[in-house]
């Protein structure tokens, strides 16, 4: 493809005008410009600036900005938090109050199956027969004494039946 | 160009931001109140609050009845996909071979029912079990049931339950809307996995309250036990025990036999162990309803314990019957008015009846508390029989006098035996210790004889377990002093409409005799022969549920210790004390079905009076004597014709042993 444009550009080389104009155009070209794509009309430019010498005037309003709005942010950050954190904090302390309340109610069943337990191995006819397993007997009335007075929990011996 | 491209993005801009806007508004003002409602509906749910049933307790806190949360299993008959799968799963889940699941499921399904029970009171392990099955046909429902952790103990005084936890008998049908609880109900806010954020009671739970008797179950276990070998040893058909406390009122026992176990009642309403013979069945007390007539002849005669009453020989004639003593002895002869208590005389029974009168007995009576109830909290309490004065018939006053001719129960014994433990008071027994934790309200005493007659009646009724009485010496208490009365009464046969020959033997004491601790009534019916007797039947029961009951209250003993003697049965024949029944020619008392003895007025606390002076004014001798016979004064008369003057004057109250002076004019 290149090979066409060179031989038309010979071509025209020939002729007395082009032989006056390219010296010309080689020197009014821009030094930026690129080399330009082939029957296009686009120009590409390319241009290395450097602003490392440039230097940034401080701006003695910027740190007040800076702060004011770390401030602002904080704040909305904080009533954020304290609008959603009790929130939160009463959902999670709903979940930990409602299985407390669980395991207080089990807790509360059990006991009383506990005191039922306990209410059916102290009947009278099971210890009567625990008792009379042990071969022990009530005592006589001369055969009691009363240690510690008239007391409900008062101790009575049992006598061993011979 | 570009501005109006901006323009018309702002515009857009502003109109999404408008049609938001209007949508919040939308659902945060106008649908509100409809939408919060129905995310309320999606995340709360409602639970009820149980609230047990109360517990019941004895006087020293130990529980006889309480209420433990259980489950149920359930299932949509008409929505099980096969029966016998069904059966089968369920048998085997819930341990129940054998128990005929399929038929009823079968019954069930056809009859068209959307819910049956399968079973109740599963254990945790079943509940477990049952939840981890893939069906949509069964659930698990829970409730309440009740438990009697001391099995048959009190049986008759607790009562019973049904399915739905409503008392059915006993304190827990007459309590019941204490023990009855109220369940609550609670709104809960649950998250997506129905886990409980927060909750508020709608309802408040209440819980039933808690009752406290005055039965002590060490007691109460020695009084059945004693109960059920007597009954067992004489071949018995039942009997009943109270042990109650004659200055309180407390009853520390009540038993009756037989007796059932609450946690497995039985299944038909009418079965005979769920009869309460303490309360609930009348009988014809005999020879130890005595005790109040002679009570009633110390307050309203001037007889005395050392006045001789002649029992002849042995008979006495009324009204053109001849009246036996019980033993064929040829009789007591004169012996005195204490004398008749202890060997149980009928005869002489009878004289110091007549000497009290027909008023004065039937006042006494009531005094007494017989003929009503006592107030005590069990369902079907029977207020006992006595024929209103005008029904009462010629032979009327001689059978009370010995204890027939009219019906108490053994309650009601024991509050009569009662007056004369504490004093002449007469307190009423009393079930309920406390409700709650506020002790239940006590009805006044109302003095029924004065201190000297109880006091009195106290060493009259000692003599009757000396050598000589009829309780001597099965109701002989080892280290305590005892007293009491025994009783021997004809059973009325309804079929044959005679008396048969078998006994209600009972047997009324205390003891200590200076200050009662308690007072002991020992009723056995049906018994037979000599063995059958009050003395031999119902005094060795009262020997040992006494001893026990003394030992467990710790009451000091007031006799000096000896060597222990042995209560042997006598070897001699027991001395009779069978009242002789069937004197009146009408229907047994038994037999009357009107309530004929309903209260004029209850017994109030009338301050004593001893018997007031009649007016003889204008009367002739003959006339003043019969008067004064049949109130049982004693008249001096002086002169003759028609009565003048009389000192003490007329409606004057008679000082013990004071005698009416009447002057006689023509």
């Amino acid at each position: 493809m290149a090979t066409l444009p060179a031989i038309f550009t010979w071509m025209g080389a020939t002729r007395p005008e082009a032989q006056a104009k390219p010296a010309q155009s080689r020197a009014e070209r821009d030094p930026y410009r690129l080399r330009a794509l082939p029957q296009e009309n686009v120009f590409f430019f390319c241009k290395k600036i450097d602003n490392g010498r440039l230097v940034r005037e401080p701006d003695p309003q910027a740190k007040s900005a800076c702060w004011s709005a770390i401030g602002v942010a904080s704040l909305a950050v904080a009533i954020l938090a304290g609008v959603l954190v009790p929130g939160a904090a009463s959902t999670i302390s709903g979940y930990r109050l409602e299985s407390l309340r669980a395991e207080e109610r089990r807790l509360l069943d059990e006991g009383r199956t506990l005191d039922l337990q306990e209410a059916e191995l102290l009947s009278p006819d099971r210890l009567d027969r625990l008792a009379h397993n042990q071969n022990l007997v009530t005592p006589k009335s001369d055969q009691v004494f009363h240690l510690e007075g008239n007391q409900p929990d008062a101790a009575v011996a049992m006598v061993k039946k011979q | 160009m570009v501005e109006r491209r901006l323009i018309v993005l702002g515009a857009a801009l502003a109109l999404w931001s408008a049609a938001i806007v209007v949508k919040l508004a939308s659902l945060q003002l106008v649908h509100h109140l409809e939408l919060a409602r129905k995310a309320r509906a999606r995340q709360e749910i409602v639970r009820s609050l149980p609230a047990p049933r109360g517990s019941i307790y004895d006087r020293n806190g130990q529980p006889l009845a309480m209420s433990l949360p259980t489950q149920s299993v359930t299932v949509n008959p008409a929505k099980l996909p096969d029966l016998g799968v069904a059966a089968e799963l369920l048998e085997q889940v819930l341990h129940m071979r054998g128990s005929g699941l399929y038929d009823k499921l079968k019954q069930a399904n056809e009859n068209g029912r959307g819910y049956l029970v399968v079973k109740r009171g599963i254990t945790p392990q079943e509940a477990e079990s049952v939840r981890a099955l893939p069906v949509d046909w069964i659930d698990i429902e829970s409730a309440s049931q009740r438990h009697y952790p001391k099995g048959a103990l009190a049986a008759h005084v607790l009562g019973g339950v049904d399915y739905a936890e409503k008392g059915n008998a006993g304190i827990e049908k007459a309590l019941d809307d204490a023990l009855h609880g109220q369940p609550g109900k609670e709104l809960i806010l649950t998250d997506v996995m129905r886990r409980g954020i927060a909750s508020r009671q709608a309802n408040e739970a209440r819980p039933g309250t808690p009752v406290t008797l005055t039965i002590d179950e060490r007691m109460q276990f020695v009084a059945e036990r004693q109960l059920a070998a007597a009954v067992e040893d004489k071949h018995a058909a039942s009997g009943s025990v109270v042990v109650m406390n004659p200055s309180t009122g407390d009853v520390l026992a009540l038993a009756s036999y037989p007796t059932f176990d609450p946690n497995t009642p039985p299944e038909t309403a009418g079965d005979a162990s769920r009869e309460n013979h303490a309360t609930g069945v009348p009988f014809e007390p005999g020879s130890v309803f005595k005790v109040i007539t002679l009570s009633a002849a110390l307050e309203t005669t001037n007889l005395r314990p050392e006045t001789p009453i002649d029992c002849g020989r042995g008979s006495i004639t009324l009204f053109g019957r001849t009246i036996h003593e019980a033993e064929a002895r040829g009789g007591y002869g004169v012996i005195s008015m204490a004398q008749v208590l202890q060997h149980s005389s009928n005869v002489g029974a009878i004289r110091v009846g007549m000497r009290v009168g027909q008023q004065n007995l039937y006042d006494y009576v009531r005094r007494f508390g017989f003929a009503q109830l006592t107030g005590l909290p069990l369902p079907g309490e029977s207020r006992g029989k006595l024929r209103k004065l005008p029904r009462w018939t010629a032979t009327s006053l001689a059978s009370i006098s010995m204890g027939q001719e009219i019906s108490v129960t053994t309650i009601q014994l024991a509050q009569a035996v009662s007056v004369i433990a504490n004093g002449g008071l007469l307190v009423k027994p009393r079930l309920v210790l406390k409700l709650g934790n506020q002790p239940a309200p006590q009805a006044t005493p109302v003095r029924v004889v004065k201190p000297e007659t109880a006091f009195t009646m106290r060493h009259l009724m000692e003599a009757v377990v000396m050598p000589g009485g009829t309780g001597y010496p099965e109701a002989r208490l080892a280290g305590y002093s005892a007293a009491g009365k025994t009783g021997t009464a004809l059973i009325f046969d309804f079929t044959t409409n005679r008396y048969a020959h078998n006994y209600n033997a009972s047997f009324a004491g205390m003891a200590p005799l200076p200050n009662p601790s308690i007072v002991v009534v020992v009723t056995l019916n049906e018994t037979h022969g000599n063995g059958g007797y009050g003395g031999r039947a119902a005094a060795p029961v009262f020997n040992k549920v006494a001893t026990e009951a003394l030992r467990i209250l710790e009451v000091p003993r007031d006799l000096p210790d000896g060597p222990a003697k042995t209560v042997a049965a006598s070897q001699e024949e027991p001395s009779s004390d069978l009242a002789i029944a069937g004197l009146g020619a009408g229907p047994n008392i038994l037999q009357d079905t009107d309530d004929d003895d309903q209260p004029a007025a209850p017994v109030t606390g009338v301050a004593f009076l001893g018997p007031t002076v009649p007016d003889f004014q204008g009367m002739t001798m003959r006339d003043v004597l019969a008067q004064a016979a049949a109130r049982g004064l004693t008249v001096l008369p002086d002169g003759s014709g028609v009565a003048k003057l009389q000192y003490p004057p007329p409606g004057s109250v008679l000082r013990q042993g004071e005698r009416i002076r009447v002057r006689f004019a023509r």
